[in-house]
């Protein structure tokens, strides 16, 4: 409704009316100003809104930033995004404090205490821009010359500030192949057990249209990817009727609005999903049609775990004309069966997969998740149902599989030993009903994209990357390995590196600090000459030898990183709204001159061109911004409508979103399988299991790669070895992330730490009855103690976790030198949790450690 | 006109979105909130739920804040909303005393986000660039105006106010799980009128007679 002319006028008649009586109507302004508040009018110079894109977390959210008189005054939800709508969660709203931190890095520094490591004090020295480009000149001089590997460039956060491409085209021009990303400390398992599975990574619930979804522990109403979009959809969606089961053994905020919580012990996921798949197939929930058509399901397993092949080609058994064949052309693969090929006895995939989980009942399955075997079988029941196996529905004109309903995952099931194995489970029962894909289902990104995925591993050795993606020891450590860098740079020969790092530069990333077994990773860094460029001071800033200024996000020019949904993709930037310190370079920048000063400029400028698909001409640097102004015209998009807008959508229709995925890669005969059976597993075991013996490697233990790399799921996945070993320590330690910290940044933002009532420490979380036979009361200062180390810290009992584990949140418990105190509060889980990371993705294994609590 | 808002605690998964949101628009002294959420479990284990439930002024009709003021510098306008005047507040904290929600703060001394005195250029925007709202001094009271600079401004530019993003209050249409409606209880047909018929939305306290304009869907 407007307002009329006429009402305003009404309006300010009644404010001189009551103006006498003191009251405060409509014109706030003039009635303050009209009566003691002064003489001073509302009249700011400037007072825009420019739009451009968070980072203060992974989710880019599209924000407006408000400028009053120069200065940052608010930043807004933009209502444009398709990822967020408008929404904003707390971090991405004080983003100007971030920016405004008096406490950041604002002048190039250099390291005058030779001791490395926490309670050292750097020592920091002021040194110019030029000097500092200098000395790193000169030293990454010698190393090109000799070999150029023994540069190490890590970054995290760094990636979505200025995108990987940059530091990648500039590892290329100098000739390291250490570029090393952080994902082993997110999701990378989830994203190897989808590459593995279906040849590409990344995964949404199709939330609209799903009547009942399973969340193992993604916990996106705190933290987490896709976050601003996966919240309000489901939200949205409970109300029209989806239920929401949450497994997992603390009450997130998720699982407190769920219908359904289901406090399951930790890391026996693997055994609740596999008992859910028995369940299944033994109530017939088995979408037949769905095996036989897109997965590998029927395709016939010899003794040896093998596929039988002719020519090469795996076989089916064709039930036309009752023998083996290849599937290609006019055959009628059977799923289940026994069978004699060539002499050799043989069960299709799907009959090795039901034999394999015979005795994985609910009644054990109880035993071991400790949910209740009727629980169990419930869940897998309605799941079936739901599933309403063999419909169909039309959409935009399109007849389409109709399977409403999925199970999703971020860190509740892959930050464990067997991560892979255990997101691989959820696949597997998936599968069995027909939800990939399907109207209601699991939507998989970019199906079938690098075929090399679904492919054994070529487990290089030696290896090559200081991380060991790849190698015998992360066979399918696709996503880099983060917390193996410090771990081989503490002794590059005993895996068998050909050489030793020498300079390691990291952009905005904290590995000491975000990755288990503290201690082994500080051991590491202090060994290695390190370049910091970061906005804040880190722990691992704490530790370098020189400190570049970064600018932030609401200082530079970015290309940014956006998040695709159902509904639409879109493109993005981020452009400067101010310098809050009058910093001369941005990361990008840094990159830029180190090139020039090398004397790899051009080349530097050439895999730019190759990464982004642009032309810039060599000769000459660029800034960040006309590399923007490139990347948008190579993308057909009109930068003066991203600088107006900050972001251009398309939206996507249901043909995108349902038929381009396994429908056009996997469906029928002839065409590519997805992997319900991963013999490429069990084919890089064999591999790696002659190069262990062919190389004598003693640091990989070769009598469970069985295990470990077994091509269906085992019963023995939801033992990780701490489980399994630290009998004296009585509880399950897990680990969450919390809604007002992003990983280990920020913790200097006041604004963010009088959030909530509980923002400013963290804590243990621990069941009340067990806090009470252990003494402890709400409030009092504990030791977390597992076999590597001990934190103390603040109890805090609920009722919402349970009875045999605690959870201690990340964020927390910094000891960067050169951070005020307010900001060290709380503690930091990662001294105490250990590490076995998974080995087939590299992925942390974050929820394994067992401790016992005890008042401090 | 008069306004209000509708919270619904089902929606609401306790981010605090709203108060940060909160926070940085009306430049809300440390320490202090306009608005916060009050969080707490409910239940034994397993059987245990987590309840959020976000709190402002609730701007009442009957609003005890103004009446208990004795320097009348707490005032009602005609959209319903109450505000107060820091020049008249002489900080005697009555109001803080009389309210039952707990949603008035006081502001004891000037306080700056980062530790040590150090203002950032946020908090050193001149009074010319702030609205009278944002203009705070120690020693008076504060709370929320349901971002009253932003409904004015609406109104005075012929826009209806809660229509989109910028003329709500600022905790609205950022509330990633939008469970924060802001409307026209006058107008039936509005989107808060219609989500207290339907959902039964009740009122808080509302047996000290205050007649809240904010109302909770539970």
């Amino acid at each position: 409704m407007a307002i009329t002319r006429r009402e305003l006028l009404k309006g300010s008649g009644v404010i001189a009316a009551l103006a006498a009586f003191g009251d405060l109507i409509f014109n706030f302004s003039e009635v303050m100003a009209k009566e003691s508040m002064a003489s001073t009018p509302y009249a700011p110079n400037e007072d825009l809104l420019i739009p451009s894109t968070d980072v203060m977390c992974v989710n880019f959210c599209g924000i407006r930033v408000r400028r009053v008189n120069g200065v940052i005054r608010a930043i807004y939800g933009n209502p444009e995004s398709p990822h967020n709508a408008g929404h904003l969660c707390p971090k991405g709203i004080s983003g100007l404090f971030e920016t405004y931190n008096p406490y950041r890095v604002k002048k190039p520094l250099k390291r005058t205490n030779p001791k490395k490591g926490p309670g050292e004090d750097p020592k920091w020295v002021e040194i110019s821009y030029e000097e500092a480009f200098d000395e790193i000149t000169k030293r990454l001089k010698k190393i090109m010359g000799e070999n150029p590997s023994k540069l190490i460039w890590q970054h995290a956060k760094g990636k979505y500030l200025i995108r990987d491409h940059f530091p990648k085209a500039f590892c290329k021009a100098f000739g390291t192949p250490n570029v090393v990303h952080r994902t082993t400390v997110c999701e990378a398992a989830r994203h190897v057990a989808d590459e593995i599975t279906w040849g590409y990574h990344g995964i949404l619930p199709d939330l609209d249209n799903c009547n009942y979804l399973i969340n193992m522990g993604a916990n996106y109403f705190e933290a987490e990817q896709w976050s601003r979009w996966l919240d309000r959809k489901t939200i949205e969606n409970m109300e029209r009727g989806m239920k929401l089961v949450v497994v997992e053994p603390r009450l997130s905020n998720l699982a407190a609005k769920a219908q359904e919580w289901i406090p399951i012990r930790p890391a026996t996921d693997a055994v609740f999903l596999l008992a859910m798949a028995r369940e299944l197939i033994n109530n017939g929930f088995v979408d037949e049609k769905f095996l036989v058509t897109y997965t590998n399901a029927p395709i016939l397993v010899a003794e040896d775990g093998k596929f039988i092949r002719r020519d090469g080609k795996p076989l089916i058994w064709d039930r036309k004309s009752n023998s083996a064949r290849p599937y290609e052309g006019d055959v009628e693969p059977a799923l289940s069966g026994s069978y004699t090929v060539d002499g050799r006895s043989c069960r299709t995939a799907f009959e090795v997969f039901k034999d394999s989980i015979r005795d994985v009942t609910p009644e054990y399955a109880a035993e071991v998740t400790g949910v209740p075997a009727e629980t169990i079988k419930r869940i897998a029941r309605e799941f079936g149902e739901h599933a309403r196996i063999g419909a169909t529905v039309i959409k935009d004109g399109h007849v389409l599989r109709y399977r409403p309903v999925a199970i999703h995952t971020f860190r509740g099931l892959v930050t464990h030993e067997y991560g892979v194995q255990n997101w691989r489970c959820a696949h597997i029962v998936m599968m069995l009903v027909g939800a990939q894909d399907a109207v209601g289902g699991l939507h998989l990104h970019d199906v079938y994209k690098d075929p090399k995925y679904m492919e054994p591993s070529k487990c290089e050795y030696p290896p090559k990357r200081v991380d060991l993606q790849e190698s015998v020891y992360f066979p399918h450590g696709t996503h880099n390995v983060a917390q193996q860098v410090a771990l081989t740079i503490d002794d590059p020969k005993s895996y068998g590196l050909q050489y030793e790092p020498e300079i390691m530069i990291c952009y905005a990333t904290n590995r000491p600090f975000s990755t288990s077994e503290v201690k082994k990773q500080i051991e590491g860094y202090r060994k290695i000459y390190s370049v910091v460029i970061d906005t804040q001071f880190t722990e691992l800033a704490d530790m370098a030898d020189i400190v570049l200024p970064d600018k932030t996000y609401l200082e530079s020019w970015h290309w940014s990183d956006t998040r695709w949904n159902l509904e639409a993709k879109h493109v993005a930037i981020r452009q400067p709204i101010v310098n809050a310190f009058n910093i001369k370079y941005d990361a990008f920048d840094i990159l830029m001159e180190l090139a020039e000063r090398l004397g790899i400029r051009d080349k530097y400028i050439e895999e730019i061109n190759k990464a982004w698909k642009i032309k810039l001409a060599p000769g000459r640097k660029y800034s960040s911004e006309e590399v923007v102004r490139e990347i948008a015209k190579a993308n057909g998009t009109d930068i003066e409508y991203l600088k107006k807008h900050g972001l251009k959508a398309k939206k996507l229709h249901a043909e995108d979103i349902y038929l381009k995925g396994i429908e056009a890669k996997f469906k029928g005969a002839g065409k590519p399988k997805m992997n319900f059976y991963a013999e490429n597993l069990l084919l890089t075991a064999e591999r790696i299991k002659e190069t262990v013996q062919k190389y004598g490697i003693k640091n990989i233990r070769a009598d469970n790669l069985d295990i470990v790399y077994s091509p269906f799921p085992r019963k023995e996945h939801a033992f990780p070895a701490p489980h399994i070993e630290a009998k004296d320590y009585d509880l399950y330690l897990i680990t969450y992330k919390r809604m007002y910290f992003e990983q280990s940044n920020n913790a200097v933002i006041p604004v963010l730490r009088e959030i909530a009532h509980d923002a400013d420490e963290n804590f243990v979380c621990i069941n009340t009855e067990t806090a009470k036979k252990k003494g402890i009361n709400d409030g009092d200062y504990v030791y977390v103690e597992s076999r590597v180390g001990k934190i103390k810290i603040r109890a805090k009992l609920t009722e919402g976790i349970r009875p045999d584990t605690v959870a201690i949140s990340y964020h927390y418990g910094h000891w960067s030198n050169s951070i005020p105190a307010y900001a060290k509060k709380g503690a930091n889980p990662n001294w105490v949790l250990e590490l076995h990371p998974d080995r087939i993705s590299g992925m942390n294994s974050f929820n394994d450690t067992k401790v016992k609590v005890y008042k401090a | 006109m008069r306004f209000g808002m509708v919270i619904d605690m089902s929606r609401c998964f306790g981010c605090r979105a709203c108060v940060a949101a909160c926070k940085t628009e009306n430049m809300v002294q440390p320490g202090n909130y306009w608005n916060f959420v009050l969080e707490y479990e409910q239940g034994k284990y397993p059987n245990v739920r987590k309840i959020f439930t976000p709190m402002n002024c609730m701007h009442c009709e009957n609003p005890p804040c103004m009446k208990a003021c004795p320097e009348k510098a707490i005032t009602k306008n005609k959209y319903g909303i109450v505000l107060i005047d820091y020049d008249k507040c002489k900080g005697r904290k009555y109001c803080i005393a009389a309210c039952p929600y707990g949603v008035i703060h006081f502001i004891n001394k000037e306080k700056t986000f980062y530790p040590d005195g150090q203002k950032t250029p946020y908090e050193n925007l001149p009074p010319d660039a702030r609205h009278p709202l944002h203009r705070k001094k120690p020693g008076v009271a504060e709370k929320c105006t349901l971002c009253w600079h932003r409904i004015e401004k609406a109104l005075k530019e012929g826009k209806k106010p809660g229509s989109d993003y910028d003329t709500s209050p600022s905790c609205i249409k950022v509330c990633p799980a939008n469970a924060r409606y802001f409307g026209d209880l006058d107008d039936p047909n509005s989107e808060v009128s219609r989500l207290i018929a339907e959902k039964r939305a009740i009122q808080l306290k509302k047996e000290f007679g205050t007649r809240p304009q904010v109302y909770y869907i539970v």
